[in-house]
């Protein structure tokens, strides 16, 4: 707990502290993950306005996909989480994200310990060219200036719950980009998780892979949800039912319908998701 | 039917004349470029080659024969001059320049202020070189009173450098993908940091091969060096006094009457076209190790 970027006031952390060494995700033991709540959001590229206010809740140790037609918003909804939205030139954003009762657009709260709390994986694989591959794993507390004590535990750990170290554990000096696709878009996975976050956000992971490589990420992600909260954006609709507890539906900056994966699936309230999970448009 | 098409489709016999009478032209004309050049380097390997012996790199220029043709010496005090003097130039130049382009591309970008940066940066890029050693000899000569020293030669080629490291370090720097940017501060790093440990790293080739070949250029200038380091026989490598360099050498040689001293120049000559080859050489081998084009 102390070596982590902690950015929930005593008062509020959760009584179930993770311990400072997560359990490798192939042990059963789930770890308590935070709850993110989004209220009242707004985001804006320039003047446009592309987020019409979004309220809706994360729950912690869960999979909440989030499906839309192109251009809804939902990777900026998701960039707006962990505060990646304000890095394009130009664009902000309004309205609260609480990480346990803690809102993330708080002043005082230092962006960076945002982002170290909350992951990211984004569409295309995009290892560090430079870096070995244990280097691309080490990178994430190189540059947060994370403890360097240990690194190789850190290292194989991450990569073990990224489910890589069995193909890697031999070239981890090698170039990460002479990995393949997948296990490229796994090291990403790795690197993030080499942070140790308490959340990770995943923009459209596998629309660059193949079907087995996208078949290894979502049963990662099964695995994952033990000890993080997991967001994941999918233009998939048979992927988000596989992975996801409770799934999203947006339209043009706006969010139309939230539940349970099945229910939105089989029985959606709201007649324009039902237009939208039955392949009438998007 | 389709062999009817291909029989309309096919040129005409005026236009495929046109066209290898076109072809022919600019072929002339590539022939036409190429003589001044291969003349040039004709001329300059016959002659400079003829002045080359070992103690041509070894000895000094001696200034005594202005009409004996014979023991004129070297051009070592040029040679150690000009690497001296771009040494200190590229010492300024390199981290100045890269530090203005990185703050540009990673801070700046499209602020007014940037706008207003990129504005000089393209004006100096375009002053004449004499101009460099003008202002230099102005602010730091006439304006201090004092006299030529190597680095005030220095600092007009630092000048010189500037802005076409900086420059080519943000066309590079450009080049970076977006997304490693995006990838290292979504995972918490701060920005100094993300620029230190990713950026850097990836454009890394490109940036020295842009520095090499801004040292090139300065290696080879006269004019900003004329009248503020001038010029002397000895080899010295006290920055604070006057100091030899390659190109004021040759401008000095060539322009005597002296058979032995032009030949000198011309040996000097050789020399020089050596180095800048060799810089550009460096720097076309080590931007092939590059991760961005
Ligand atoms: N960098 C940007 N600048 C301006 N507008 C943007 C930018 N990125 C996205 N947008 C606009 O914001 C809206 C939502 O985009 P996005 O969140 O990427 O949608 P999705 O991920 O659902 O396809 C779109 O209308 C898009 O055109
Ligand atoms: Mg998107």
């Amino acid at each position: 707990m102390s070596e982590r970027a902690t950015i929930r006031p005593v008062e509020v952390s959760t009584p179930q502290a993770k311990p400072a060494a997560p359990a490798a995700p192939s042990t059963t033991t789930t770890t308590q993950a935070p709850t993110i709540a989004v209220e009242e959001l707004r985001a804006f590229y320039g003047r446009a306005e592309q987020l019409k206010g979004i309220d809706v809740e994360l729950p912690a140790n869960q999979v909440t996909a989030i499906i839309g037609p192109s251009g809804c918003g939902k990777s900026t909804l998701v960039r707006c989480i962990n505060r990646m939205h304000e890095e394009v030139p130009g664009a902000h954003a309004e309205g609260r994200v609480l990480l346990d009762g803690r809102n993330l657009y708080d002043p005082a709260v230092d962006v960076t310990a945002v982002r170290r709390v909350i992951g990211m994986v984004f569409q295309k694989p995009n290892p560090f060219p430079t870096m070995s591959i244990f280097d691309n794993v080490a990178a994430g507390r190189r540059l947060t200036a994370g403890r360097r004590a240990g690194m190789r535990e850190k290292v194989e750990r991450a990569l073990r719950g990224a489910g890589l170290w069995e193909e890697v554990h031999e070239r981890l000096s090698e170039p990460g980009m002479g990995l393949s696709g997948g296990q490229q878009q796994r090291l990403c996975i790795a690197r993030s998780l080499a942070v140790e976050p308490d959340a990770i956000l995943m923009d459209e992971p596998c629309s660059a892979l193949d079907p087995i490589a996208t078949l290894k990420i979502e049963e990662l992600i099964a695995e994952l949800k033990r000890t993080v909260t997991i967001v994941i954006v999918t233009h998939n609709m048979q992927q988000a039912a596989r992975v996801a507890d409770r799934t999203v539906f947006m339209l043009d900056g706006r969010l139309v319908e939230v539940g349970p994966t099945k229910q939105i699936f089989t029985n959606p309230h709201d007649p324009r998701t039902e237009e939208y999970v039955t392949g009438k448009f998007g | 039917m389709s062999e009817d098409r291909l029989a309309r489709l096919a040129l005409s016999g005026r236009r495929k004349f046109k066209d290898r009478a076109v072809r022919g032209a600019m072929l002339g004309a590539t022939v036409v470029a190429l003589v001044p050049l291969v003349l040039i380097l004709y001329y300059l390997v016959h002659k400079g080659l003829s002045a080359w012996s070992a103690s041509f790199f070894t000895t000094d220029p001696t200034g005594q024969s202005f009409f004996a043709n014979k023991g004129v010496g070297g051009i070592r005090s040029a040679l150690l001059g000009t690497i001296v003097m771009v040494a200190l130039a590229s010492a300024i130049a390199v981290p100045v320049g890269i530090g203005v382009a990185l703050w540009l591309v990673e801070y700046g970008k499209d602020s007014w202020l940037a706008k207003v940066v990129r504005f000089f940066v393209d004006v100096l890029t375009g002053v004449p070189s004499i101009l460099f050693g003008l202002f230099i000899y102005i602010v730091l000569i006439v304006g201090t009173g004092t006299s030529f020293a190597g680095y005030k030669g220095s600092l007009a080629l630092a000048l010189l450098m500037l802005p076409i490291v900086t420059r080519s370090a943000e066309v590079v720097l450009l080049l970076v993908p977006d997304a490693l940017r995006e990838s290292a501060l979504a995972l918490g790093a701060p920005r100094w940091r993300m620029v230190a440990r990713v950026v850097l790293p990836t454009a890394r080739a490109g940036l020295v091969t842009g520095s090499l070949l801004a040292v090139a250029r300065a290696a080879g200038e006269t004019a900003p060096l004329l009248f503020t380091a001038a010029f002397t026989y000895k080899t010295s490598f006290n920055l604070g006094g006057f100091m030899n360099s390659l190109p004021v050498q040759i401008f000095n040689d060539v322009t005597s009457p002296t058979e032995a001293l032009v030949n000198r120049a011309w040996g000097a000559a050789l020399a020089l076209v050596v180095l800048v080859l060799l810089l550009n050489l460096s720097a076309r081998l080590i931007s092939r190790t590059g991760r961005v084009a």
